[in-house]
């Protein structure tokens, strides 16, 4: 088995260096300076053409001083050997063998010390014939290090005749030493429970790395490092922090100076140091695992930790600021435009009544909106804390939520057209200086506003939301509170200075039409939603939805039709409509499962014209694990500026073809319905919604580029081209 | 996405916070670098903030240690000095060697091997107690800090980026000083501000 994985590493590894040297060269296979005696050996006697040999270089140092390891830490320089063959051969890299750790004063060096041999597989030119030699130079450099240091380079050769298969002998001085070195690879970790795996987490400082294994702990545990293979992905002089106990090894680790991007892989070896009776073990293991930024970092995620220097109040204040400005945008979003235009309607009907009165109505407005946010802020708090996977829209995942503003919407609609008109308070119509459904229509439009704006997330609030879902409960009220404000700002400032809106035209029939006119973008609303609903729970949803509108339209006539009937006959009609209205609700209820019922993947199911394909974490992970180019982009049916950038940047036949230009694959994931896969990755992007696009450019570990979360054509393409 | 530079910015800086109770006090790039004020080998003081104004190099060096010599001997450092005087750069030769370890001078010793190596430093600093070079986290010799006009670290990290003794390598390196001196002349931003240093380790008092 191990010398399966032996082959496999092998044939990864080899390198097609094809040299040839003349073999008027007389060099030993042993070289020494005072520090070192090198030796160049090798597991067998003889060669065979075509066949794999194991050759290595045995460092015998003398005490105290050290050479280094692929990673030499702080200082040094890491061993190299120039390899050349008397017939063309293909030799892999060093097959390192687990390190050990020198600290002088604050500077940490991995190597060795004493006796190493950095073994190869070297494939014997199949041209090579019986009864010639097989030349093999090595020209190895080093630096090896006391406190001082001193680079060396020898170089070596060995002749080795080359034999059939049958007459090949071991070299036993040689395979002993190569043996050695091979056994003290490190390894994959061999879990007992196949579903565990290496984890890295992000903290306020560092990474924590859980190695999940209780095989690999023992009482008799005596030291465990990480090495990395790279350079700055963490601080190699900071001492590594660790717990062994019963569910494993955890290492705390601080980050270097080039710290990893999410998802990025953490590489190098975990070496374990156990005594076992009288003698002193140390085994190695392959780490590997992809950093995962928490849900409680995720504001700091895509962050560039080379940023100047502010205070992080004024970031909780920034927060604010923004999250105000972003209230204020979502004015314009087209999901809440309709219920916007509802109240400066009623804005201009108010122009009649006194200043005071029109002040109340902005400020119970205001009110509306700041009491929905904080509701809201209070349901994220509470399922923070209850650990669900959520993010900002996630309402909208709920068919049944789907379907109850779709009725909202429609029977918004039904108003504007006059269908029936709740004691004129919707739109304050009619409603006199002292009257109170006045307010509540006001209240209540202010509500409405937030319902609708939740799916149209703008640039401003994705950033201040992955902000304030990072945050403590006190700042998160404080920054849904903000975008409430901002919400509510331009309508208060409206009513807040008659200036303004005594310009606003005075009252007459046209009030009456554009209020009319206004009904239309609430049916389309709710077509919308029914179609996000058809997403989710299907045909059937589709039916039960188009069905409850049926009868809220009648339950409306009915209402309107007796208003002006006996005071026994409106109950009766009240109490019908009453019925209709709850029948309504509890069908959709019953038959629309609160989980969506419909594969949401049906959406976005790659075909064959398609120029994308479904997502995948699986295919996500080939795919850069391939080093191939890929551009994500996660979205949902209720995600509007989602919808709108596929169709003005995404789908346009420039962008299409610089994609296939390129080889980029195109993955859609959809957040329609709940995707704990998705709201993970979202979140270690520091989003807590859609839209998402991110371009991670050709090669292995290209750190990934995010776009805006507005698209036009161009930016697509300038972030294409500009990675290339 | 400014925002998002502040609120990281606010996070970041916490966790700066933390880190610099470390055993290294890591200076970070685009951050003002640490003040300090050492002994010059002429026996004068410098301070860090009287060079305000001008873009400065912090060398660290060992004259014994190969990796050092690999850069004096074939005349690379002393060009890029000379090339820094004619451009109004002071560079800064520092020197953290303990006394009795490799690579400690004193002041003399110290000018007269610049004298004898061609080297022609604006400033050599004494550091025998390896103060400046806990200060700035310096790990190797060489190890290359560029500080801008403004007090800004700019560039922390190695020489170059073939991390080798061998004076052979010089030619097909990347020479990350004169990178970074021609984004700062250009207003750019600098290509790569922190990178790998290389070298042999400092000798600090044990």
């Amino acid at each position: 088995m191990q010398k399966t994985a032996y082959r496999n590493l092998l044939s990864t590894l080899f390198l097609a260096v094809l040299c040839y040297v003349p073999v008027a060269w007389s060099a030993s296979h042993q070289a020494s300076t005072p520090q070192v005696q090198a030796e160049l050996v090798s597991s067998t006697k003889q060669v065979v053409a075509g066949e794999i040999v194991n050759l290595g270089i045995s460092l015998k140092i003398i005490p105290h001083w050290h050479t280094y390891w692929q990673n030499p830490g702080d200082s040094g320089t890491v061993t190299t050997i120039d390899w050349q063959f008397s017939q063309p051969s293909q030799v892999s890299e060093i097959f390192w063998p687990i390190p050990s750790r020198f600290r002088l004063g604050p500077i940490v060096n991995y190597g060795y010390e004493n006796v190493v041999t950095l073994p190869v597989k070297v494939k014997v030119s199949p041209d090579a014939k019986v009864g010639e030699s097989f030349k093999a130079t090595a020209i190895v450099d080093w630096l090896v290090c006391k406190e001082e240091c001193i680079p060396q380079q020898v170089t070596l050769t060995l002749d080795l005749p080359v034999v059939s298969a049958a007459n090949i002998t071991k070299d036993v001085h040689g395979n002993t030493l190569i043996e050695e070195s091979l056994a003290k690879q490190p390894q994959e970790i061999p879990f007992e429970d196949n579903l565990k795996q290496v984890n890295l987490e992000k903290t306020n400082d560092g990474m924590v790395l859980h190695i999940p294994d209780s095989s690999l702990t023992s009482e008799q545990i005596q030291d465990v490092w990480f090495y990395p293979y790279e350079w700055g992905k963490i601080a190699q002089s900071i001492e590594q922090t660790k717990t062994v106990n019963a569910d494993g090894i955890t290492l705390a680790l601080k980050h270097g100076d080039a710290p990893l991007s999410p998802h990025e892989s953490l590489e190098g070896v975990l070496v374990v140091k156990e005594k076992r009776g009288d003698e002193v073990t140390e085994r190695g293991y392959l780490i590997h695992p992809k950093l995962v930024i928490p849900q409680s970092l995720s504001g700091n995620a895509t962050s560039d930790t080379k940023s100047v220097n502010q205070g992080s109040d004024l970031g909780f204040a920034t927060a604010l600021l923004l999250a105000l400005i972003g209230g204020v945008i979502l004015n314009l979003m087209p999901c809440v435009f309709p219920v916007l235009s509802i109240k400066a309607l009623s804005l201009v009907s108010h122009a009649q009544h006194s200043q005071r009165e029109i002040l109340w109505q902005g400020i119970v407005y205001t009110l509306g909106v700041l009491a929905s946010f904080a509701f809201l802020a209070g349901l994220l708090i509470a399922l923070k804390a209850g650990g669900a996977q959520i993010g900002w829209g996630f309402q909208f995942q709920s068919p049944l939520f789907v379907v109850a503003v779709a009725y909202l919407m429609f029977a918004v609609g039904l108003s504007l057209s006059g269908v029936f008109t709740i004691g004129g308070s919707v739109t304050g119509l009619g409603s006199n200086l002292a009257d109170k459904p006045g307010y509540a229509g006001s209240f209540f439009t202010g509500v409405l506003a937030t319902i609708v704006a939740t799916p149209c997330t703008a640039p401003f609030m994705a950033a201040a939301l992955g902000y304030a879902l990072t945050q403590p409960a006190l700042k998160l009220i404080f920054i849904f509170l903000s975008l409430g404000f901002g919400l509510a700002l331009p309508y208060l400032l409206l009513t807040a200075w008659p200036a303004l809106h005594r310009k606003l035209p005075r009252p007459g029939l046209w009030m009456e039409r554009t209020k009319q006119v206004f009904a239309f973008p609430m049916y389309l609303a709710a077509v919308w939603l029914v179609w996000v609903l058809a997403q989710q729970s299907g045909v059937n949803g589709v039916a039960i939805a188009l069905g409850g509108m049926v009868l809220i339209a009648f339950a409306a006539w009915i209402y309107d039709s007796t208003r002006y009937v006996s005071f026994k006959a409106q109950i009766a009609a009240n109490a019908g409509v009453t019925i209709l209205l709850l029948s309504t609700l509890l069908i959709s209820y019953t038959y629309l499962d609160d989980v969506a019922v419909v594969d949401t993947k049906s959406t976005v199911k790659s075909d064959v014209n398609n120029h994308w394909e479904a997502y995948s974490s699986q295919r996500l992970e080939q795919l850069l694990a391939e080093g191939k180019p890929v551009f994500l982009n996660f979205t949902a049916a209720w995600c509007i500026s989602c919808l709108v950038n596929e169709r003005v940047a995404l789908s346009q036949p420039e962008v299409v073809a610089e994609f296939e230009k390129n080889n980029v694959t195109y993955l859609k994931g959809d957040w329609t319905n709940k995707d704990t896969q998705i709201t993970n990755v979202l979140t270690t992007f520091g989003r807590s919604g859609v839209p998402l696009y991110v371009f991670y450019p050709t090669g292995k570990g290209a750190k990934p580029v995010e776009l805006p979360q507005i698209l036009t054509p161009s930016i697509v393409l300038d972030a294409i081209q500009s990675s290339l | 996405m400014q925002f998002k530079q502040l609120i990281a910015t606010g996070l970041i800086t916490a966790t700066f916070a933390f880190v610099s109770t470390s055993v290294f006090a890591d200076p970070v790039v685009d951050q003002p670098a640490p003040a300090f004020t050492g002994t010059t080998a002429d026996g004068g003081k410098l301070s860090l903030d009287s060079l305000r104004g001008k873009t400065v190099v912090l060398e660290w060096t060992n004259n014994e240690c190969p990796f050092v010599k690999k850069h004096y001997e074939s005349g690379n450092i002393p060009q890029l000095q000379k090339d820094a005087a004619d451009k109004d750069i002071s560079w800064i030769q520092i020197i953290s060697s303990a006394p009795g370890k490799q690579g400690h001078v004193d002041g003399a010793t110290a000018l007269k091997l610049n004298d004898t190596r061609g080297a022609k430093p604006a400033y050599v600093v004494l550091d025998e107690d390896g103060k400046i070079g806990k200060l700035y986290g310096a790990q190797t010799t060489p190890h290359i800090y560029v500080i801008d006009a403004k007090g800004v670290l700019v560039y922390k990290g190695g020489i170059d980026n073939i991390p080798t003794a061998k004076k052979e390598d010089l030619a097909k390196a990347t020479n990350y000083v004169r990178e970074t001196w021609i984004a700062l002349a250009d207003g750019k931003k600098v290509p790569h501000p922190s990178t790998k240093p290389y070298g042999c380790s400092i000798k600090y008092p044990t």
